[in-house]
């Protein structure tokens, strides 16, 4: 091939796959590397995996862990996929209403829902618990917290926000041409939407079963809180075994490590899956969407869904905003029992409060954009085979999530301690972090946005004799765009509230608001948890509104603007 | 505001010093205040107390010695050391203080020659039950303390039903109601359980899981179990469970007629201080009068002779405390973190 020939964008994409090595593949090496190590000596040996694997606890708690991940992401599918379907294609009433639960849910951090549920559901003593014995008189309440379906419960609650948005975008693109069809040849709109529309988002579907997989199995909060008082032994609590004293961070890595190829094996199906059909539903055919009419049954859909964002935010802010403003939380109700002393002490008193809410906004906000612009590039590379061996670039960019942030934060301090990176005390240690760290998700996302748009419309530029970068500025950019705003906030907020890395890379002058939440959870005061976490919610609930103003988006991510 | 208001004599002191050197609280105090004011600032990694003690010691701290920030980096004992050891592994000089509540790290830290020794001349105020723990070659020093002691909700139990000993906690009226730590994540619980198995043998946790005690991560743990009525009686830490107390929540403690277990937790000067003098004469700051009726105030125990607790908590020097040797808690932890597991399949 000779240069006056040679597409010169083929330059940027290597650039970004550089970018990618370097933000992935580097951490990721250090920590291979570091599970083959002698932690003394720094000899080559295999003694980390058999210290891992040696003991029959460390195997049964990654079993009990994957069990757990399955059954999250399915409870996942149950709560999230309806309440997609009927936010994006029915006449559902209150949807603004629905979307903003949403929103809360999944801006809150799982480890204070987990200690709310704790309140609402102690076998002993739990709110619904007691509600229940008041009604039937019975001696004891239904609800136990502390067992694997209350632990699959609280986490689903925070895992499925994914699968309604990867979902509703999905939704969102398929025109009802197809569902026409569907009806024109005489299926109901229950048929159409079991057989038709649903089956067309199973890429998406997929993309946030896996990740809602993949954040069960890698999360130490909630199982903290949760399995260790149910006595179940899952992989992360186990985990933490090899960070007591003396550390053996080793053999912590080795254990992680069967998680990739856990992880390889779940693409992999997905690729088996949805190799053999089309999933092209964006052309350049136009197509409009139609909403279904559910009659009464959209009273029926609305009760659902407000039942649901019960379960994951309106109950759970009842306990926090009872704490938040309560002189002593374990008083209860009462009037006398009111205060802004709490919210006062957080914000004014403790100055930390004030730096941390900052921080926890511009880093997520930098990492997001970092971590999307990366993301959408690779999937862009990835779909339109522009490099060779795009494949195993996917699997690079998903390859941070299965790794429990603790045992990563080992591979980014190796990383970014020693030159040419030594970032160690900056922020951008933790943005960089992040970025990788959430990664998974922008390219998840940005992957099934990739995936939908039929890569004729480029062609058609290019036929024209416009570049492959024309092409992406004047075409895809702007197809792209309808689900940016979303696909931005999937990392602004895990980002908000990302901990177990940050507990080990921020230094004075870099605290972010999960860090100060997290040494409150240990230090038995719920008053100032509440009201920290009271601050991270509405703060960013504020900011995503504003945002989302401010790009000309309202409520639901559609445009203000009718088009 | 009596905090602030107790801190002006000593804001006025630490004017007056800087001007003409009047009489110092300890000898040498103005010379090494001259030396660490150059260094700047200082970096504590601790693990004790909770944030807003440590955040109160620090603005003591900076009110008393004007020109010296102290920056804190309060983490539990764990992930304390887990990042001292990056940042020696790396070669970075980052903290100068390291104060952990797990006394194996300073075997440790002394052996790996991370520490520097360092006499306070304060080491007169602390009270002399304390000195025993002290580092022969002055590596490490007890700068504060703790208690774990029975509690439980008063709104639940009554005074005269609540347990007196350690032993009550195996009645099996407590079944479902107790609440403990796991000696896996809490330096406190871990010394708890190997004191706990010096006075009854490890029948005493066969027998307690016979009750089945809810098992938190964190001895504050307890505390949250109590107020949320999850569990009536626990085995918890005396300044957590007594600050909630003062907040109103409904909670007492019970000093065990055999013994609350006393934690005595050291403070140590790294070698690769980046601000050692700075770092010296914060040591001597923890051991001051002043810096321990700071922690009074937040419910903290005192390690200063003179100064006595707040009403409702008893001083150290009063109470029937009992502990395990240093060498007891080295071998005894990793011992009983393995049976803790067995017992308890958690």
């Amino acid at each position: 091939m000779r240069w006056r020939h040679l597409d010169k964008s083929v330059f940027l994409w290597l650039l970004l796959v550089a970018a990618l090595l370097v933000l992935v593949i580097n951490p990721l090496a250090r920590l291979v590397w570091s599970s083959f190590q002698d932690g003394a000596t720094g000899a080559v040996t295999l003694d980390n995996y058999l210290a891992a694997y040696g003991r029959w606890r460390y195997l049964e708690a990654l079993v009990n862990s994957l069990v757990l991940g399955l059954a999250v992401a399915a409870v996942c599918v149950v709560f999230g996929v309806p309440m997609a379907w009927a936010v994006s294609r029915t006449d559902m009433p209150g949807k603004g209403l629905v979307w903003a639960a949403i929103l809360g849910t999944f801006i809150m951090p799982s480890y204070l829902g987990a200690v709310a549920w704790i309140l609402l559901a102690g076998p002993n003593a739990g709110w619904l618990n007691r509600v229940y014995m008041g009604l039937t008189g019975a001696a004891a309440g239904p609800f136990n917290i502390y067992t694997m379906a209350g632990l699959v419960l609280v986490i689903a609650c925070y895992s499925f926000p994914y699968m309604f948005v990867f979902t509703r975008s999905a939704l969102d693109l398929i025109s009802s041409e197809m569902e026409d069809a569907a009806t024109t040849l005489g299926a109901g709109v229950l048929r159409t939407t079991l057989r038709v529309t649903l089956p067309l988002t199973l890429p998406a579907m997929m993309a946030a079963f896996i990740v809602a997989f993949l954040e069960a199995i890698a999360l130490f909060g909630v199982p903290a809180l949760i399995a260790l008082p149910g006595r179940i032994q899952l992989m992360t609590t186990t985990l933490w075994q090899f960070f007591e004293f003396p550390p053996r961070v080793q053999v912590a890595a080795a254990y992680a490590m069967p998680l990739l190829s856990i992880t390889a094996l779940l693409f992999w199906l997905q690729q088996r899956l949805i190799a053999r059909k089309g999933y092209v539903a964006l052309t350049g055919k136009g197509g409009e969407r139609r909403v279904v009419r559910l009659g009464a049954w959209r009273w029926v859909m609305l009760g659902y869904c407000l039942f649901i964002t019960s379960l994951s935010f309106f109950l759970p802010m009842v306990v926090v905003l009872q704490a938040a403003f309560a002189k002593a939380w374990g008083r209860g109700f009462s009037l006398d029992n009111l205060t802004l002393a709490n919210l006062r002490f957080v914000i004014v008193d403790q100055p930390i409060t004030r730096a941390a809410t900052v921080h926890t906004f511009v880093y997520g906000g930098v990492s997001a954009a970092l971590a999307l612009g990366l993301a959408l590039a690779i999937a862009y590379i990835v779909h339109r085979r522009l490099v060779p061996f795009g494949r195993a670039l996917s699997y690079v960019a998903m390859a941070p999530f299965v790794i429990p942030g603790i045992v990563l934060a080992i591979g980014f301090y190796a990383a970014y301690t020693s030159p040419p990176l030594a970032l160690y005390g900056t922020a951008w240690i933790l943005i960089l972090a992040f970025t990788t760290r959430f990664l998974p998700i922008a390219y998840a996302n940005s992957n099934a946005a990739i995936r939908a748009i039929n890569p004729e419309l480029e062609d058609a530029v290019r036929i024209l004799g416009g570049g492959r970068l024309l092409a992406l500025r004047r075409v895809v950019g702007p197809l792209l765009k309808r689900g940016l705003a979303g696909a931005f906030l999937l990392v602004f907020i895990p980002a908000t509230r990302e901990l177990s890395s940050a507990i080990f890379l921020y230094t004075t002058g870099t605290q972010v608001l999960s860090v100060l939440l997290f040494d409150k959870s240990d230090e038995g005061n719920f008053e100032y948890l509440s009201a920290i976490g009271l601050i991270l919610v509405l703060g960013t609930v504020t900011l995503v509104l504003a945002g989302l103003r401010l790009v000309g988006r309202d409520f639901m991510l559609t445009r203000t603007t009718t088009t | 505001m009596e905090t602030s208001r107790a801190l002006i004599p000593w804001t006025v002191l630490a004017l007056l010093l800087a001007c003409a050197a009047p009489a110092a609280a300890f000898e040498g105090e103005q010379a090494l205040y001259e030396a660490a004011r150059k260094e700047k600032e200082l970096t504590w990694y601790t693990a004790h107390y909770n944030s807003e003690s440590a955040a109160a010691v620090c603005n003591g701290f900076e009110k008393k010695y004007p020109g010296i920030k102290c920056n804190y980096i309060r983490t539990t004992a764990q992930v304390a050391y887990q990042r001292l050891a990056q940042d020696q592994k790396a070669g970075l000089a980052v903290a100068s203080v390291f104060s952990s509540t797990d006394v194996s790290h300073y075997g440790r830290m002394k052996q790996d020659g991370w520490l520097q020794p360092y006499r306070p001349k304060n080491l007169s105020e602390l009270i002399d039950a304390f000195k025993s723990f002290n580092d022969h070659q002055d590596m490490y020093v007890a700068t504060a303390a703790g208690l774990v002691l029975l509690t439980y909700n008063t709104s639940l139990v009554e005074a005269k039903d609540a347990p007196k000993k350690w032993t009550d906690l195996l009645d099996p009226k407590w079944k479902g109601k107790v609440s403990i730590g796991h000696p896996g994540f809490s330096g406190y619980v871990g010394t708890w359980v190997v004191q706990m198995r010096k006075l009854y043998g490890w029948d005493y946790f066969k027998k307690l899981e016979l009750n089945k005690p809810r098992i938190g991560r964190s001895i504050n743990d307890t505390v949250t179990m109590l107020n949320a009525k999850e569990s009536w009686v626990a085995a918890g830490p005396s300044a957590t469970t007594l600050e909630s107390k003062d907040k109103g929540n409904p909670l007492a403690v019970v000093y065990p007629e055999d013994g609350a277990v006393l934690m005595v937790s050291p403070t140590g000067i790294l070698k690769n201080a980046p601000a050692p003098n700075a770092a010296r004469l914060f040591e001597e700051y923890l051991l001051s009068r002043e810096c321990n009726e700071i922690m009074v105030k937040m419910r903290q125990d005192s390690v200063h002779k003179a100064v006595k607790p707040l009403p409702g908590a008893r001083s150290l020097a009063e109470v029937k405390t009992i502990r395990p040797s240093y060498d007891e808690v080295e071998r005894g932890i990793p011992e009983v973190k393995e049976l803790f597991r067995d017992t308890f399949g958690i």
